[in-house]
């Protein structure tokens, strides 16, 4: 069922336009304060995670897998809930929680300030500058903690779908806005969203069992489920329990496959298609070898919109029945439970070979334009690396070029994680011929102007304790642009005998 | 030692060449492991080679400016670097760093001829005076925090206390800065921005004061943090090595031999932040700190001697400067091992996996997962 995630102030303005538009929609209205009552019967101490989120401080171990307990559970318990029925949340981040799921509606409701002002003036018998003040601080520590839970900024507008702003809009009139809004083609359930919130909540599920295990609850462990494959991630020091977790996450109802795999980071592979023999493939597993990393794909199906010639302003992902047969039956969940007899771009064959160099770390396939790409990444998971890998193949070479390129700017500016072509994974993190020239050549002009230094030390010494003024000037712009320029030299140097040694 | 230009450059040789280049490195290693110009090593280093206090810092500095350009530009690429916050913490900073300057070329010149001995004392002392009241600070605070992190709770954090002052606070205006998401206080961020400025400019020390000021009192992400201090320290050191050079105090033989060094160790102590634990980083940090603060004061009998306020026997110089060149060199040296045994094991572990893991590449799938467990659990 439909879910409606609207984050506001926690005004009481902002509770009724919950309950009047769930009332609306004939939906259950929930709200922050239940689902924190749930954690905290659960075991899960939010009040610790409350005080080191508001604080700039950095998480204990212990509080950094509390953190994901209660992300994993509130996903849970949320998903559960709107499982029965459509649900309407009033909680400062929930919409975060459902990042990329397109029948869930992320409403961001702001309110003006002196209406707030007031509310609070009277809720806490306090004058107008206290009242401004507390304000300041709640919405300064509902952002620490956002930043800090999910990495991202609860202002940032790209998180939402609607921004509400009840300053010049009654309650009853915008309950009756968002209750339209709900109910658009754009907002409902399709198979292909249905399936992605299946897989979130079975990877939750499955990242809530192994905390309650005792077995397991110190691990730290990333989960993802991909059509009921469950892939676990876990860090060197939790190598002892990688037996274990299959145990654990087994039983689970829908569990298809568990993949266990030990990882220190990620690394995501965006591609259209792949290949288990291609030098690309050979490139981003020795990255990730060298890294300890796990490497994530994301097969990205283009849908060109009507008119649209780019790609990349293809934003709107097409309804399922004008998609491709391939999309339909790999994309729109309607191949039967184990029977991928599609061409998936080999994606089942990369999956596969990753998994035997213990280094897959789950996947998931998208339809759109870029925009698309950009909603689907998990900007709560922080990638060392994203790749993007053989792009816009029905593109001419140069297109694909200039797509490619267009589309790394275009991901750069929406995510912080490094981007980088799978073309130029060599040049920029593996040691080639490339690399082995630019360190000879850098080496020997460096090395001669060291020489040329030391043999003239007293006219270069001379020359930069001069007493004129005009001297002076020569020499502090000599240096000012000399060091720079020996720096990135020597630098390049340096980062290149670092590659040849692998000890980036 | 030898000097050159009168007495205000030192004569190299081979041996003092490699031994620049040796701080370098390890001042790059403890650089890259704490996060740090390194300053705090080399300079006093080089101050125990024969290096006057001014023209340490002046090549310091330098040496700082273009190694803060190229990790600013590093750190540019991952989104780490908050401009907005680093160009106002920037125009406090230059007044700073212009306090500093003419506070220690005043001493240079003033107590001497111009560049004679009495008045590099005179600025050797102040330097190594606001070193050692700084650093100790830093380093008790350091060893405090890791001391208090062993507790049933573990890692705490820091102390909050000066942050939770400064919230408590209201000093309007404020400004907001996006890509940090905090707000601040315009008079707080002047006082840093002064600080910072005026201590890179007095010890060529800054990150020390402005990487934990953004974390603890603005409350800016550790790695923007970093980050926009890299993009900070490139303005001011440009604008430092700009004075300095203008000043004639600028050795460039040391700062390319700096560089040597200090560019190679900086990867080598990156890579031990992702490899040795929390805990140890505090602890190593912290008490290499404290001693290089501890050389620092062995030295100050000899300045107070040569600018006449302490009466000693000048033949006591030697075992002075001796002890506290030991000294220096042994924190160093030994933060250093210490960061580089564990960087190796690290390193030699990483390759042993890999080598299993090309191993099984022609393995059925179970089994390759099966190794990749086995492997972990050995």
């Amino acid at each position: 069922m439909q879910i409606v995630c609207i984050s506001g102030g926690g005004s009481n303005r902002t509770k009724a336009l919950a309950d009047r538009t769930a009332h609306k929609l004939g939906y259950q209205s929930l709200n922050r304060e239940q689902l924190v009552e749930e954690a905290v019967k659960e075991g899960i101490q939010v009040s610790k995670l409350e005080t080191a989120t508001i604080k700039p401080q950095i998480f204990s171990e212990r509080l950094a897998l509390e953190r994901e307990y209660y992300r994993a559970f509130m996903t849970l318990f949320l998903g559960k809930q709107a499982t029965e029925k459509g649900t309407v949340y009033d909680g400062r981040s929930g919409h975060l929680l459902f990042s990329g799921i397109d029948h869930v509606l992320k409403v961001r409701v702001v309110e003006d300030e002196t209406s707030r002002v007031k509310e609070v003036m009277q809720q806490l018998n306090i004058d107008g500058k206290k009242a401004r003040r507390y304000l300041n601080d709640v919405d300064a520590d509902r952002n620490k903690w956002a930043r800090s839970m999910y990495s991202v900024s609860l202002e940032d507008a790209a998180h939402y779908d609607v921004m509400l702003n009840l300053g010049h809009m009654s309650v009853e009139n915008a309950a009756a806005a968002l209750s339209a809004i709900a109910q658009l083609p754009d907002f409902q359930v399709t198979p292909a969203s249905q399936r992605s919130i299946e897989d979130l909540m079975l990877g939750a599920n499955a990242r809530v069992l192994l905390a309650r295990d005792e077995r397991t609850f110190r691990a730290n462990v990333k989960v993802r489920a991909d059509r009921g494959v469950v892939t676990v991630t876990y860090l060197p020091q939790d190598a002892a329990i990688a037996k274990i977790i299959p145990e654990v996450i087994t039983p689970l109802a829908g569990v298809r496959e568990v993949s266990v795999t030990m990882a220190t980071t990620n690394i995501l592979w965006i591609g259209e298609a792949f290949e288990a023999n291609s030098e690309a493939f050979e490139h981003v597993v020795e990255i990730a070898t060298k890294w300890n990393a796990a490497i994530e794909l994301l097969q990205f199906v283009p849908q060109e919109a009507e008119g649209q010639e780019d790609l990349l302003s293809a934003d709107e992902p097409a309804a399922l029945s004008q998609r491709p047969d391939f999309v339909r039956e790999c994309i729109g969940g309607i191949e039967e439970e184990g029977e991928v007899v599609c061409d998936d771009g080999g994606y089942q064959e990369t999956q596969e070979a990753l998994a035997r160099l213990g280094c897959a770390g789950g996947g998931r396939r998208i339809v759109g334009g870029a925009a698309q790409i950009v909603k689907s990444i998990d900007r709560t998971v922080t990638y060392t690396l994203i790749v993007i890998g053989d792009m816009f193949l029905t593109k001419g070479r140069s297109a694909q070029m200039r797509l490619t390129r267009q589309l790394q700017g275009h991901l750069s500016d929406q995510i912080k994680d490094p981007i980088v072509n799978a073309e130029d994974l060599k040049s920029e993190f593996l040691f080639g011929r490339r690399d082995l020239l630019r360190l000879i050549g850098g080496l020997g002009i460096f090395s001669l102007i060291l020489f040329l230094i030391f043999t003239f030390q007293e006219p270069v010494l001379k020359f930069l304790s001069g007493v004129e003024v005009k001297a002076k000037v020569l020499a502090a712009v000599t240096v000012f642009i000399f060091v720079p320029g020996i720096a990135f030299l020597y630098g390049n140097v340096a980062r290149s005998v670092m590659k040849l040694i692998r000890m980036e | 030692m030898h000097t050159v230009l009168g007495n205000m450059f030192v004569s190299l040789n081979f041996a003092t060449a490699i031994q620049v280049s040796l701080l370098g490195f390890i001042g790059g290693v403890l650089s890259g492991f704490i996060g740090s110009g390194g300053a705090f090593f080399m300079t006093p280093g080089m101050m125990n080679l024969g290096v006057t206090g001014v023209v340490a810092v002046g090549s310091n500095i330098t040496h700082k400016f273009g190694k803060a350009m190229v990790g600013s530009k590093q750190h540019g690429k991952l989104g780490n670097v908050d401009r907005r916050l680093g160009i106002c913490l920037i125009l406090a900073s230059f007044v700073g760093i212009q306090i500093a300057v003419w506070i220690n070329s005043r001493l240079f010149k003033g107590g001497g001829d111009g560049h004679g001995a009495g008045g590099s004392a005179a600025a050797d002392l102040y330097i190594s005076m606001v070193f050692i009241c700084i650093l100790s600070f830093v380093a008790v605070s350091m060893l405090r925090d890791a001391l208090k992190s062993r507790g049933p709770d573990g890692d705490q954090g820091p102390s909050m206390k000066i942050s939770n002052f400064l919230a408590r606070l209201y000093l309007p205006p404020y400004i907001s800065f996006p890509v940090s998401d905090i707000r601040i206080s315009l008079w707080v961020l002047i006082a840093v921005g002064l600080a910072t400025g005026y201590l890179a400019g007095t010890i060529g020390v800054g990150g020390f004061i402005g990487v934990p000021s953004m974390i603890y009192i603005f409350g800016v992400p550790t790695a923007v943090a970093t980050g926009t201090e890299l993009y900070l320290a490139m303005f001011m050191g440009a604008f430092g090595a700009l004075n300095y050079a203008f000043q004639g105090f600028v050795d460039i033989r040391l700062t390319v031999l700096l560089y040597i060094g200090s560019l190679l160790g900086i990867f080598v102590g990156v890579y031990g932040t992702k490899v040795v634990k929390e805990i140890l980083i505090r602890v190593v940090t912290g008490t290499i700190i404290l001693l290089c603060v501890l050389s620092r004061g062995i030295a100050v009998p000899m300045y107070l001697r040569k600018i006449g306020w302490l009466d000693m026997n000048p033949n006591w110089d030697v075992y002075f400067n001796g002890a506290s060149k030991f000294l220096l060199f042994a924190a160093g040296t030994t933060g250093m091992l210490i960061i580089l045994f564990n960087v190796i094991r690290a390193y030699r572990q990483r390759r042993r996996i890999e080598r299993s893991l090309r191993g099984v590449r022609k393995m059925e799938p179970s089994a390759a997962v099966r190794l990749d467990v086995s492997e972990q659990t050995n």
